[in-house]
C-alpha cells in the first residue's frame, strides 16, 4: 500500500504516545505497589528483568513467518524478518542507548513511586524537545529553524499547561529529578535509538523490533551494574528486593502487562524515529499529555488515585494547553520543503568525491549517482525556501565539480508502507 | 535489489487520475509529484532489469504520460 509519508509518521508518533499514555497509568499503579512504592531501585530492576523475557517472548511470537513475510514486518514494522544478534556497528550505540534507558528508568520510577496521577508525572518531561533541538544542532546535518524552535516551544509550553497537576500541586522533587534525570538521558537515549534506525543492516534498513528487544537487554544489564555498585556503597538490598519482586507471581503479571503494552508503544517510536527529526519526533509524542487524562479519570473512577480537581480556571489552563500542543504540531508539519536538485557534473570529475561534498551539504537527506541524463539525484528537505536558497544553493555553487543543476520543488508524495 | 527514479513528463490535467494508477503499481516504492521540467518523480524498486522494464513499460502505458526518463541508482547515500 502506498499512502503519503507524512501521515504514517504522524499516525506512528500519536499512536505510540496513546500506548505511553496507558502505560503512564499502569505504570502508576504498579508503582503503587507495597514492593516498589519506596524503592524505585527495585521497581526500575523488575521492569527490565521481566521486560527483557516479554520482550523475547513478543519478539519470537513476531518472527513467525506467515506466506513467507514475518508477523512483526506485517503488523508493526516492514524491515523486521527475524530476531538476530547485534551487529559490530551497532555495539556502541546500543551501549549509549541502553545506559540512557536504565538511569531514565530508575528517574522513571522515583517519580512514579512519589506521584499518582500520570497527567502529572508527564509534564515537564515535555521539555525534553528543547534538550533535543540543542543536541541535533549538535550532532544532526541540519540545524533547528526558527520555525521549529517556535513550534517547539509552544508544544512544550503547551504541554506544561496542559499537564498540570489536577490538584493544582507543584512538586519540586519530581520536577528536579526530571530536569536532572529523565529529560537529558532521554535526549540522549533518542538521538541514538534514531542513529540505530538509520543505520543499513545487510543492505536493508534496520527495524525497530530488535532495536527494542537489545535496547530492553541492555538497559537490564545496565540496571543491574548501577544496582550493585549503588548497593555496595550504601549496604542496600535493592536488587535482592527488586529479586524478591519479580518472583512474587501477581507483580510478575503485572509487570509484564506494563512491559508489553511499552513494547508496542516504543517499537513505533523508535519507527517514527526513522522518519523524522527526535525532537519532531518528542513534539508530536506531547501529545501523550491529551491522551493521559482519560487515563488519570481511569485511575480515579479505580480508586488508585483519589483527588481530582473540576475548578474551571484549572480546566481552561489545561485545554489552553491542549489547543497549543496541537497548534504546535500542525505548524511543524506544515511548514516542510521539499525538492529535487538533479545535477550533472563535469566531464573527467571523481563522482565519489563529489558525492561526498553533496552529502556534506546540510538539509540534503539523499544522494545518489545515477545512470542516464543526470549524474547525481539529490533529495533535500528545509523548512523554508529562503534556507533552502541559503544553505543548499549557495553551497552548490561552491562545488567546483558541478556543471549545472536543477530544483525542483516537490508538491506531494506517496510512500509504501 | 535494483532502484531507479522514472522521471515522467504529464499532460496537462492527467497527473491525478495517473498518480491513482501508479499507487497500484506492484515495484513502485515512492511517488512525487514535482514542479518544473518533470511532472512526476517514481522510485522503483525491482530485482532485475527485466522488472524494471515491466515498471516502465507499465507506466508509458498509462494516460497522459508523455515521456519517461530511467535513471538507474548506482550508489546512495541516505538519512533514512
Amino acid at each position: 500500500m502506498i499512502i503519503r509519508k507524512k501521515y504514517l509518521f504522524y499516525v506512528l508518533a500519536i499512536t505510540s504516545s496513546f500506548i505511553a499514555a496507558a502505560v503512564t497509568g499502569i505504570d502508576s499503579f504498579v508503582g503503587g505497589q507495597s514492593a516498589f512504592k519506596y524503592d524505585p531501585w527495585a521497581f526500575a530492576f523488575s521492569l527490565f528483568f521481566v521486560g527483557a523475557i516479554v520482550t523475547l517472548i513478543i519478539s519470537l511470537v513476531l518472527t513467525v513467518k506467515i506466506k513467507g513475510k514475518s508477523l512483526g514486518a506485517k503488523i508493526l514494522d516492514p524491515s523486521f524478518r527475524q530476531l538476530r544478534l547485534i551487529k559490530k556497528s551497532e555495539t556502541k550505540y546500543h551501549l549509549v542507548a541502553g545506559l540512557m534507558n536504565a538511569i531514565n528508568t530508575v528517574g522513571y520510577c522515583a517519580i512514579v513511586s512519589t506521584i499518582q496521577d500520570p497527567s502529572v508525572i508527564l509534564s515537564f518531561s515535555q521539555i525534553v524537545i528543547l534538550y533535543l533541538l540543542l543536541m541535533e544542532s549538535i550532532t544532526e546535518k541540519d540545524v533547528p529553524t526558527l520555525v521549529e524552535v517556535q513550534s517547539s516551544v509552544i508544544v512544550t509550553f503547551g504541554a506544561i499547561l496542559a499537564s498540570i497537576s489536577l490538584t493544582g500541586q507543584f512538586q519540586l522533587f519530581p520536577i528536579l529529578i526530571v530536569f536532572i534525570v529523565v529529560n537529558p538521558t532521554w535526549a540522549v537515549f533518542s538521538i541514538y535509538q534514531r542513529k540505530l534506525k538509520l543505520m543499513k543492516i545487510n543492505n536493508k534498513p534496520n527495524d525497530s523490533i530488535n532495536i527494542r528487544f537489545w535496547n530492553v537487554v541492555f538497559s537490564c544489564l545496565f540496571t543491574v551494574i548501577l544496582l550493585f555498585i549503588f548497593d555496595l556503597f550504601t549496604s542496600g538490598g535493592h536488587l535482592i528486593a527488586g529479586i524478591t519482586a519479580v518472583i512474587n507471581p501477581f507483580y510478575f503479571l503485572l509487570l509484564a502487562l506494563t512491559m508489553s503494552t511499552t513494547f508496542f508503544s516504543y517499537v513505533l517510536y523508535i519507527r517514527s524515529l526513522g522518519m523524522g527529526k527526535a525532537s519532531v519526533n518528542n513534539a508530536i509524542r506531547a501529545s501523550t499529555i491529551i491522551f493521559a487524562i482519560p487515563f488519570s479519570i481511569l485511575l480515579l473512577h479505580l480508586g488508585i488515585i483519589t483527588e481530582f480537581s473540576t475548578d474551571p480556571v484549572m480546566l481552561i489552563i489545561k485545554v489552553i494547553g491542549m489547543i497549543l500542543i496541537v497548534l504546535g504540531i500542525i505548524s511543524f508539519a506544515l511548514t516542510v520543503v521539499k525538492a529535487y536538485i538533479f545535477v550533472t557534473v563535469k566531464p573527467g570529475r571523481p563522482l565519489r568525491e563529489t558525492m561526498q561534498k553533496l552529502w556534506n551539504v546540510r538539509g540534503v537527506t539523499h544522494v545518489t549517482i545515477t545512470t542516464g541524463k543526470h549524474d547525481f539525484i539529490v533529495k533535500v528537505s528545509t523548512r523554508t525556501l529562503v534556507k533552502g536558497y541559503e544553505r543548499i544553493i549557495r553551497k552548490l555553487d561552491e562545488i567546483d565539480e558541478i556543471k549545472k543543476y536543477h530544483w525542483e520543488s516537490v508538491l506531494k508524495d506517496w510512500e509504501k508502507i | 535489489m535494483i532502484s531507479a527514479y522514472i522521471l515522467i513528463t504529464m499532460l496537462p490535467g492527467k497527473t491525478d487520475k495517473a498518480i491513482k494508477d501508479m499507487r497500484q503499481l506492484n515495484n513502485v516504492a515512492k511517488i512525487s509529484i514535482i514542479a518544473g521540467e518533470y511532472d512526476i518523480v517514481v522510485r522503483a524498486q525491482v530485482k532485475n532489469l527485466e522488472e524494471l522494464l515491466n515498471v516502465t513499460d507499465k507506466i508509458q502505458m498509462i494516460e497522459g504520460v508523455t515521456k519517461t526518463t530511467t535513471q538507474i541508482i548506482e550508489k546512495e547515500i541516505s538519512l533514512q
